[in-house]
């Protein structure tokens, strides 16, 4: 079970300011969040693939490999039911299909695998306690950032918990795969129970061990690793500023839109 | 009895502690009761601690031993809320309305459970985080990772994922992260409970060292052996201190131990057996003991035969007539494409027998015991059950013939009442509704938990939870029943209690597997043991044989209980302490 997508490879996008990296997650979501059409989406997606080479992330691209294809091929999917614009090609039961919907159907599948590969890039190349600092160096309290790190290492643990659980309950003849979609629901009861009992506890533990090692002491405690602004974050920041101002004029030009033929 | 180190010189521990203050902790009177509870957790205790003392606290569960180590740092009454009177003083000042934060810089605190204790996605920063919460300046955080990472023999793991590290890496991980923060005291609660044999030694080894370094500390442990290097033991009762003193003297008197809910120490039995009033503190000098005591002369070796316990004290091949239950042949498993967890394991299991699979953690013995029971599927070779192919059984079928206690009790229970709780299993498997009040109340009644049937199983207690746990397995009426670990996080009487229960369902007729690390368990319940490393199987046959094998139990880091190891000296293999104490006896 891959437990953070972290790798340890010290190229020049893992040595970026945590600062100037959330604040390229923002111009490239803020760039995204304005154009429709596939074909505005392209640069991103290449400038991404590009980090992802430079990056040498691909192993964790591969590994999720089956989330990006579900998740543009479903987003297709869903649009081209919902998406009724332009003259239908040929419609099939629910579907709508114009080059108008599966256009923006499309557009829309690319747009959220940027945002998917937009958070593996930076979770592949960010520690979680570089995260929190570039949080800190925003001004987020202190706790907020800690809680953002603490999940991180929550997550896993009740995956793991959870697994235990299925195995255990199954040996007891637990199947949640059949039955109606109500009974399906309070099928998940036997797993659901010992899973939030068991973080309920953990909680409680970690709440405890946190105090005793003197969390609260200082409302801004110190931090031991320090990262400096270099002039190769000052330009990242200024090409990601250019970025999401190319894309606004793109929106504001009407040049990411849809034609609704 | 060692003597406390005079001064702190060494590590510095903790800026505000007096040098010449010689109590490093003093609780007055303490008393305090949970909020939600009915008795008192701690009543009127007194207790006090010299700087640089090693305190054993000892006691069953639910005696208050968790409540006082939580006192010395203000956990109670800061954190765990209720009614508190009393006075706690660290090094002679009062703690009263200090906040458990404040605490750390003086007061350092290890817990059992690791997982929970660990924030960081590297070591550097798990060492780091404490000093950082104080506000140390980065480059006294950076002076004093190393020291502190080296004082537990960590160095070098500085950029290692916490959740990679084995048990005892991750405790000595604990340790180092409240050393960092430099405190003079530092208690360790139940901080091997959950660590296999190698774990245990690790942090044990690490206890000592920080003893030579002057630090006071108190330990909270259920096992006797280890707790022999201490200055001094405290026994808590009924939320109250009721023995304390040297080793030698609360670990000789094997009665108050046994009253007290704690396991007295295998040689301190044989020498009581033997009619000897004494502490022994290695095998060494047991048999010095009994050989002085006993007039035996120095190279006095007799030959005499044990008894045969009674069953038979069984090999692989034993009891023979019927067919076998399982039957697992050339097993091999890969983790991930690359971890060989098991390769080619052949084992027979027999109606009516009792197993214990032992071998360090990581050695293949749960991945077997999943293999029995399905949850994993084999990489190569096959497993049979009662003659049939593993895969071509039904569900209910195979729950039929082997069921399997997960480690922890809380991993499984989810319903509201005990009796649900029991039904579960088999009104999953469609049986008709009088048969399943027929195996609720059997099954209830078999496990001592009948009159609890309408109870909310959330608020029994761990080793109820646990008989619990093997009740709604039991409850499918299989005829191999496996426990991983079934004695873990349990207190001695409920150790006993739950061994008792599995030795009873055994004497009725269901085979028992159980995995476990603990000596004496194997030595006194089960017939044969299966001896794991790194996924193969190293030995199988009778206990007995196994423990005559020290070059094969080295190997796997195993060791024979200490009164196995002194019959030894005398030419046996015995295993428990009566039975070296009438053979000794037969000797004279």
């Amino acid at each position: 079970m891959p437990i953070y997508l972290y790798l340890d490879r010290r190229t020049f996008i893992h040595r970026l300011h945590p600062t100037v990296k959330i604040l390229s997650i923002f111009a490239i979501f803020w760039s995204v969040y304005w154009v429709d059409s596939p074909i505005s989406l392209l640069p991103v997606g290449v400038l991404l693939l590009a980090g992802a080479q430079l990056t040498r992330a691909w192993p964790n691209f591969y590994s999720l490999r089956w989330l990006f294809i579900l998740v543009i091929f479903a987003t297709t999917l869903t649009w081209i039911i919902f998406y009724r614009q332009g003259k239908p090609l040929f419609r099939v039961g629910p579907l709508y299909v114009s080059r108008a919907s599966l256009e923006y159907g499309f557009g829309r599948g690319i747009k959220l695998a940027e945002l998917l590969a937009t958070s593996v890039l930076f979770l592949s190349t960010t520690k979680v306690e570089e995260f929190a600092f570039g949080l800190s160096e925003m001004g987020v309290p202190y706790r907020v950032g800690f809680a953002i790190t603490l999940s991180f290492r929550l997550v896993p643990l009740f995956i793991d918990s959870a697994l235990t659980v299925v195995q255990a309950q199954s040996l007891r003849g637990y199947d949640f795969d059949s039955g109606s979609l109500m009974t399906r629901v309070r099928r998940y009861v036997p797993v659901t129970v010992p899973v939030f009992m068991g973080a309920l506890r953990k909680a409680n533990n970690m709440a405890m061990a946190l105090e005793a090692r003197g969390f609260g002491y200082s409302a801004r405690p110190t931090s031991y690793v320090h990262y400096e602004m270099r002039p190769l974050d000052i330009v990242m920041l200024i090409g990601m500023g250019l970025l999401g101002a190319a894309y606004f004029l793109i929106y504001y030009t009407g040049y990411g839109a849809i034609a609704r033929r | 009895m060692k003597s406390a180190p005079e001064s702190q010189a060494g590590f510095e521990p903790g800026g505000a502690a007096p040098q010449s203050a010689s109590s490093a902790v003093t609780l007055e009177d303490v008393s305090f009761t949970y909020r939600s509870a009915q008795r008192p957790a701690l009543l009127n205790v007194h207790f006090n601690q010299c700087a640089g003392e090693m305190i054993g606290v000892m006691g069953a569960a639910g005696t208050g031993k968790s409540s006082l180590a939580r006192c010395l740092n203000a956990i109670i009454p800061e954190f765990e809320h209720g009614r508190f009177q009393g006075v706690v003083r660290i090094h002679g000042r009062g703690v009263d309305g200090t906040r458990v934060c404040e605490m750390a810089p003086t007061v350092g605190m290890v817990f059992q459970d690791f997982e929970a204790q660990l924030f960081s996605t590297n070591v550097a920063h798990e060492v780091a985080f404490a000093m950082e919460q104080v506000g140390l300046a980065p480059m006294d955080i950076r002076a004093r990772l190393g020291p502190a990472l080296a004082a537990v023999g960590l160095a070098g793991f500085e950029d290692r994922d916490p959740t990679s590290l084995s048990g005892g890496e991750k405790q000595r991980l604990a340790v180092a992260s409240v050393l960092a923060a430099q405190p003079s005291v530092i208690v360790l609660d139940e901080p091997t409970t959950d660590l296999d044999p190698e774990g245990r030694a690790e942090v044990f080894d690490l206890i000592r060292k920080l003893r030579d370094r002057g630090l006071s500390l108190v330990i909270v442990e259920h096992e006797t052996e280890e707790m022999r290097e201490c200055d001094r033991i405290v026994v808590m009762r009924n939320a109250q201190i009721v023995a304390e003193g040297p080793p030698a003297q609360v670990l000789a008197d094997t009665q108050l131990l046994n009253e007290c809910g704690i396991r007295p120490p295998g040689l301190n039995l044989v020498l009581a057996a033997l009619g000897i009033h004494s502490h022994a503190r290695s095998v060494d000098e047991a048999e010095a003991i009994i050989r002085s005591s006993l007039h035996l002369p120095e190279n006095f070796e007799p030959k005499f035969d044990l008894p045969q316990p009674d069953g038979p004290d069984a090999g692989s091949a034993s009891t023979g007539v019927s067919a076998p239950l399982v039957e697992v042949g050339n097993l091999t498993h890969v983790y991930g494409g690359a971890v060989k967890a098991l390769d080619q394991i052949s084992l027979t299991i027999n109606p009516g027998e009792f197993v214990a699979i032992i071998g360090q953690n990581g050695s293949g013995k749960t991945t077997l015991a999943k293999h029995v029971v399905g949850l994993i599927k084999p990489t190569a070779g096959d497993v049979r059950l009662a003659g049939r192919a593993r895969t071509g059984l039904r569900p209910a079928e195979a729950a039929a013939l082997v069921g399997y206690v997960f480690q922890n009790p809380d991993h499984q229970i989810f319903a509201a009442t005990v009796g649900e709780e029991v039904a579960f299993g088999p009104r999953n498997f469609g049986l008709p509704a009088a048969e399943i009040e027929r195996r609720c109340e059997r099954v209830l009644k078999a496990v001592g938990l009948d009159g609890m049937r309408d109870k909310d199983p959330f608020l029994l207690g761990r080793g109820e939870r646990q008989r619990l746990a093997v009740a709604s397995i039991l409850v499918l009426e299989p005829k191999l029943l496996i426990l991983d670990e079934p004695t873990t996080g349990l207190d001695y009487p409920q150790q006993r209690r739950m061994m008792g229960l599995i030795s009873e369902l055994n004497r009725a007729g269901t085979a028992i597997v159980i995995i476990t690390h603990t000596p004496w368990l194997v030595a006194e319940y089960a017939r044969r043991a299966v001896l794991m490393r790194k996924g193969r199987k190293l030995f199988d046959g009778a206990v007995r044989d196994l423990f005559a094998r020290e070059d094969l139990l080295g190997s796997a880091a195993f060791k024979v209980p200490e009164v196995t190891a002194l019959s030894r000296r005398f030419g046996l293999v015995a295993l428990t302490a009566d039975e070296l104490a009438g053979a000794i006896r037969g000797i004279r």
